[in-house]
């Protein structure tokens, strides 16, 4: 509390010091609170230090990036607490996001149930195991510059999210942006899928953790998210009942039940490089399917390529099956009521034959 | 009591010989589990469909159990195939059951009879019309599920050998099949074995092969006749030279 307050008071009369020093052009507006920090260090874009002979750590804020960010309206030990003196004598202390993020906080950071989520994580957990490249919030939402997500310029803003996954995790991102998503992405289309849509942000898990939204059986639940919604899947021009094909078929059926070595969409369509059937590169072009299927089906020919995928037996589109299906249905219909008919007939005879002693 | 429910030599004769009774039985074992097991399936989503599933032992082996009443099933279709090719009776029977032209018209003149356009029943044979349609009607079925089936059973082997589309086919056709059959075999069941006229609460032939001679005389009138000119003098000297067998009742 002592600290806090002769931190406030230094604030306060190095700020007013910087207003009686000020220069009609200078960079930095010094009625700033944040100015003391700027413009004694932080501000100099050759502010740095040596971490090692030779190498160097910039110790540069970007201060107008700052002013643009969700954190315009904070002192700049409002999160870096330790800093009790300007210039301090140590180095500050790594701050958390948590420091404000949590449950409950009294200075309104906006928080959900997130922080927690990132902890069971793949990248939390790693960062626990001691793994120094992990990232934790600061990797994906920036530091001073971090934006809301409803900002276009912001890491973590739908259309860049690729990019900033991209950053780590190179190779992915490069076979992605080939990928059908990647594309329109790259196009604009705001609905196209990003990373963060199948492996979601903070609660991003292993495929093997049965919470995990890319676990087997919630595979075809994920695609379904976009792949189920008419209104976007004709705006692209593809079925919306795809998933429940995929459902209500031997594979699905299977699935749901816990069969987890069946194939599920990613297995067929790839997990990155999803392009479309008629794409020579897809997996699931007709000259490919043979060697997709033969991943499980080591006896696959190009016979699998000789029919529909994903039917739907009562919708015409699927072709045979449908007839097959309709004549069947009605077959079994008459059967039933031809059978019950002759049993009416056959017990009225007796009875009517009974009666008159015939 | 009926006099019919009397197992009396003079008033029952052996219908179903103890072959076709256990051909019978063992078809019945095998049908029922593969209904069993292929309704729950068919209706996995529902609470009835579930509980079946859970009975099954789960989802793998409810398949398991399918493909081994599935081999049942094929065996007794090849011991009958055995039976009708190289055993006399079998063979038989097997004559005696290939459809005519006359059980067309015996079927007209039954509908006409039953209605009452026509006052002559007609005369039906040892098998008639109906019992001709309940088996072949099976035995198409049966040959229908096994194809498909092994079709399904043995996709793995046969995905270099048929186009896609035929697997899909098979599934349609043996879902459709097997509801077809599920069916037949309940409605007519209930009605020649359960709930028709001097059968409830059921008829026990398929397990002591036996049927009434009142029940012949009604439904099998050409056999009854050949019967009461060739055999049943014969029968009623048997039973006039040996003590007769004391009766609890007499109807």
């Amino acid at each position: 509390m002592k600290g806090r307050v002769s931190a406030a008071a230094l604030i306060l009369t190095g700020t007013l010091l910087l207003i009686m020093l000020s220069t009609a052009h200078g960079q930095i507006p010094l009625r700033d609170p944040n100015g003391r920090c700027l413009l004694e260090c932080h501000g100099d874009p050759e502010f740095k230090e040596e971490t090692a002979p030779g190498q160097y750590r910039t110790l540069y804020v970007d201060y107008e990036q700052f002013k643009l960010s969700v954190h315009r309206e904070k002192l700049c030990v409002d999160c870096h607490t330790d800093v009790t003196l300007i210039p301090h004598e140590r180095r500050p202390e790594e701050i958390h996001c948590l420091q404000c993020h949590y449950q409950g906080n009294v200075v309104g950071a906006p928080i959900t149930e997130r922080p927690e989520k990132y902890k069971e994580s793949v990248h939390g957990k790693a960062l626990q195991h001691g793994n120094p490249d992990a990232p934790d919030c600061r990797n994906c939402h920036g530091v001073h510059d971090a934006r809301a997500p409803y900002d276009s310029l912001s890491t973590v803003y739908r259309m860049n999210i690729p990019k900033t996954c991209g950053r780590c995790h190179l190779d992915v991102y490069t076979v992605y942006l080939e990928s059908v998503h990647g594309v329109a992405v790259t196009r604009g289309v705001p609905e196209a899928a990003v990373c963060s849509d199948c492996h979601r942000e903070h609660d991003l898990l292993s495929p093997q953790d049965p919470r995990s939204s890319l676990y087997p059986m919630n595979v075809a639940g994920t695609c379904a998210t976009c792949h189920a919604n008419e209104e976007l899947m004709h705006q692209v021009g593809i079925s919306a009942e795809q998933v429940e094909a995929f459902k209500e078929n031997f594979h699905g059926i299977a699935l749901e039940f816990g069969v987890l070595r069946v194939a599920r969409c990613t297995s067929c369509h790839e997990y990155h490089l999803i392009l479309p059937s008629d794409d020579p590169r897809s997996s699931v072009h007709p000259e490919n399917l043979a060697q997709t299927c033969g991943q499980c089906h080591p006896n696959a020919t190009d016979n699998v390529a000789k029919g529909k995928f994903h039917l739907i037996p009562s919708n015409p589109e699927a072709g045979i099956v449908f007839w097959v299906s309709q004549f069947f249905k009605w077959l079994t219909i008459s059967v039933l009521a031809g059978l019950f008919l002759h049993i009416l007939l056959d017990l009225y005879g007796r009875l009517r034959h009974k009666a008159t002693g015939g | 009591m009926s006099t019919e429910a009397h197992l009396d030599e003079l008033q029952t004769v052996e219908r179903l010989n103890l072959q076709v009774r256990i051909q019978h039985g063992l078809l019945m074992i095998s049908v029922i589990l593969l209904i069993l097991t292929g309704l729950a399936l068919l209706f996995r989503e529902s609470s009835f469909g579930k509980v079946l599933i859970e009975l099954e032992g789960g989802f793998e082996m409810r398949g398991t159990l399918h493909r081994a009443a599935a081999l049942l099933l094929i065996f007794v279709a090849f011991y009958h195939l055995c039976y009708i090719l190289f055993s006399r009776r079998g063979h038989e029977e097997f004559l005696q059951i290939m459809p005519r032209a006359r059980d067309f018209k015996d079927w007209l003149q039954m509908l006409a009879y039953d209605v009452g356009i026509s006052i002559q029943k007609p005369k039906l044979d040892r098998y008639s019309y109906r019992e001709k349609f309940q088996y072949w009607a099976f035995v198409l079925f049966t040959l229908i599920m096994i194809l498909s089936g092994i079709v399904l059973w043995q996709h793995d082997r046969l995905f270099g050998l048929l186009p896609k589309w035929s697997f899909d086919v098979a599934i349609a056709v043996h879902g459709g099949t097997g509801t077809l059959i599920l069916i037949v075999l309940t409605l007519w069941h209930l009605y020649i074995v359960h709930l028709g006229p001097g059968r409830f609460p059921i008829d026990w032939s398929f397990w002591n092969g036996r049927i009434s001679l009142k029940q012949l005389q009604e439904e099998h009138p050409l056999e009854y006749e050949r019967l009461a000119v060739q055999e049943l003098p014969a029968r009623k000297a048997r039973r006039d030279s040996a003590p007769r067998p004391t009766r609890e009742e007499d109807g």
